[in-house]
């Protein structure tokens, strides 16, 4: 379960602060794939950072005892000058990967890069890079995986084999997943977070959530 | 399996300035000179400026071999602006990373921090094995002392790195600002001129200012005979602790805040 406590969160702009949330209090029950649904500004990425934890609500907490994975074929944490296998275990590093041998076998493997994974990033091509930013997320068992928009990544072969493992995945752990294509959340997910006016609604029945996001 | 450990939060940290510290290493010099310039490039500085300043006073300082007494400031003054100016970009060089939970800006200031001392470490053995190969005579009667204004330096350089990073997501133009003000530290810290060589009623011009302390100190802390006039071993620490202790709470209050920025 994830407990966003009392959260409160807003952006400054020239128009004074935008506020997304405003005293939320919400529990994201676990054992649930869960979609967030809202419309476009109505805080859905904002929602999904607070949980990855890559931004911090300006009050309230947001508490968890789960492991939760950071969003997903997010490659900005990869860097150029280092070799596919260096990022790799830069990222198990700092994730606390308990045995980096077998992690960067499984990216390998993964990945499908060949010889590529040892030599600098800036040397790949256009497509490789997620590909290589996708694998190191899934290569690591998490409870919770956050999933954006995630198969688009790659070509056509690439992004089947990723949909496949995000699905294998979704059997033993959850997804939380923020997308606007309703096949891609069918397949996914059983159960939505409906975001409006900064109020989260959960529907246990994802067909339902469906209804009341449309009906929006 | 590729499990995730639970870990209590010095661990976290500990893995994560490990990670950055060995990214540092990996990516921060890409050429073929590699890492092998930032030792080389100062040291020939060093005594390129310091043979120069030794012509004009025929190589004794203030009882001090010239090239000791310049030595001493180089490597203070270069130690200082290096680790300073890198720390304070670093909070914000490091912002993709931020994605990830466990990397807060204070993990990239301290990797930053470490890896400059590393280097600055190597600069100084560089120095002492060139004295030592060109058989010049030197001496130092403290060094634990050196060793601690050093150490000194290093903090108030990495504390200073940290509020000015910080400061610099909130106001870009602060590194505008502190690219002013670190340019003329280079002239007013005594590096080529001791404090003693400045008549005694200007003093309080140059005397408020922390590395000069260090500088002097620790040449003091070499050769007694050379003085320790108008420096204070208690007024350099306390500036050190005062500022740490600002760059702690101002860390504390503002970071999650500043990394939204």
């Amino acid at each position: 379960m994830i407990r966003l406590k009392n959260v409160t969160k807003f952006y400054r702009s020239l128009l004074g602060n935008q506020y997304i949330f405003r005293n939320l209090d919400f529990d994201i029950p676990s054992g649930h794939n869960i979609a967030i649904l809202g419309a476009n500004g109505s805080g859905k990425s904002t929602l999904f950072r607070l949980l990855a934890g890559s931004e911090y609500p300006n009050s309230g907490q947001v508490i968890t005892n789960l492991s939760i994975s950071w969003p997903v074929a997010l490659s900005s944490g990869i860097h150029p000058q280092m070799t596919g296998r260096e990022n790799t275990r830069f990222i198990g590093r700092i994730n606390g990967v308990k045995d980096l041998v077998a992690y960067e076998k499984r990216v390998v493997a993964f990945a499908e890069l060949g010889q590529k994974y040892d030599l600098p990033v800036a040397t790949y091509s256009s497509g490789m890079r997620p590909r290589l930013a996708f694998a190191c997320s899934v290569a690591i068992d998490f409870d919770l995986y956050l999933i954006d928009e995630v198969t688009s990544v790659g070509d056509a072969k690439f992004r089947k084999k990723a949909r496949k493992a995000l699905l294998d995945r979704s059997k033993n752990s959850n997804v939380v997943m923020v997308s606007h294509e309703m096949s891609e959340i069918r397949q996914f997910c059983d159960s939505a977070i409906v975001l409006a006016d900064g109020n989260l609604t959960f529907y246990n029945d994802l067909e339902e959530g469906i209804r009341h996001y449309q009906a929006l | 399996m590729t499990t995730v450990t639970k870990r209590g939060p010095w661990i976290i940290w500990k893995d994560v300035i490990f990670a950055l510290f060995a990214r540092e290493i990996r990516t921060g010099f890409s050429d073929k000179l590699g890492i092998s310039w930032a030792v080389v490039q100062p040291v020939l500085f060093i005594f390129v400026l310091s043979f120069f300043r030794g012509r004009l006073d025929g190589g004794d300082t203030h009882s001090i071999p010239t090239f000791v007494f310049m030595a001493f400031g180089m490597i203070q003054i270069q130690a200082f602006l290096q680790t300073f100016t890198t720390t304070s970009a670093s909070v914000k060089k490091n912002k993709s990373l931020y994605a990830f939970r466990q990397v807060q800006p204070i993990s990239a200031v301290i990797a930053k921090g470490l890896f400059e001392l590393v280097v600055k470490i190597f600069v100084v053995l560089g120095i002492v094995l060139t004295m030592y190969l060109i058989n010049m005579e030197y001496q130092i009667a403290n060094p634990l002392a050196i060793i601690f204004y050093f150490l000194g330096l290093w903090v108030f350089a990495v504390s200073m790195g940290l509020i000015f990073g910080l400061l610099s997501l909130y106001v870009p133009e602060i590194t505008k600002i502190q690219m002013l003000f670190s340019r003329p530290l280079f002239f007013i810290s005594g590096v080529f001129f001791s404090l003693q060589d400045f008549p005694k009623e200007y003093w309080w011009l140059l005397n408020w200012n922390p590395i000069l302390h260090a500088i002097e100190l620790s040449r003091y802390a070499a050769y007694p005979s050379y003085g320790n006039a108008g420096v204070s071993q208690n007024f350099f620490f306390m500036v050190v602790l005062s500022t740490l202790f600002l760059a702690l709470t101002l860390y504390h209050g503002y970071w999650k805040q500043a990394i939204n920025r």
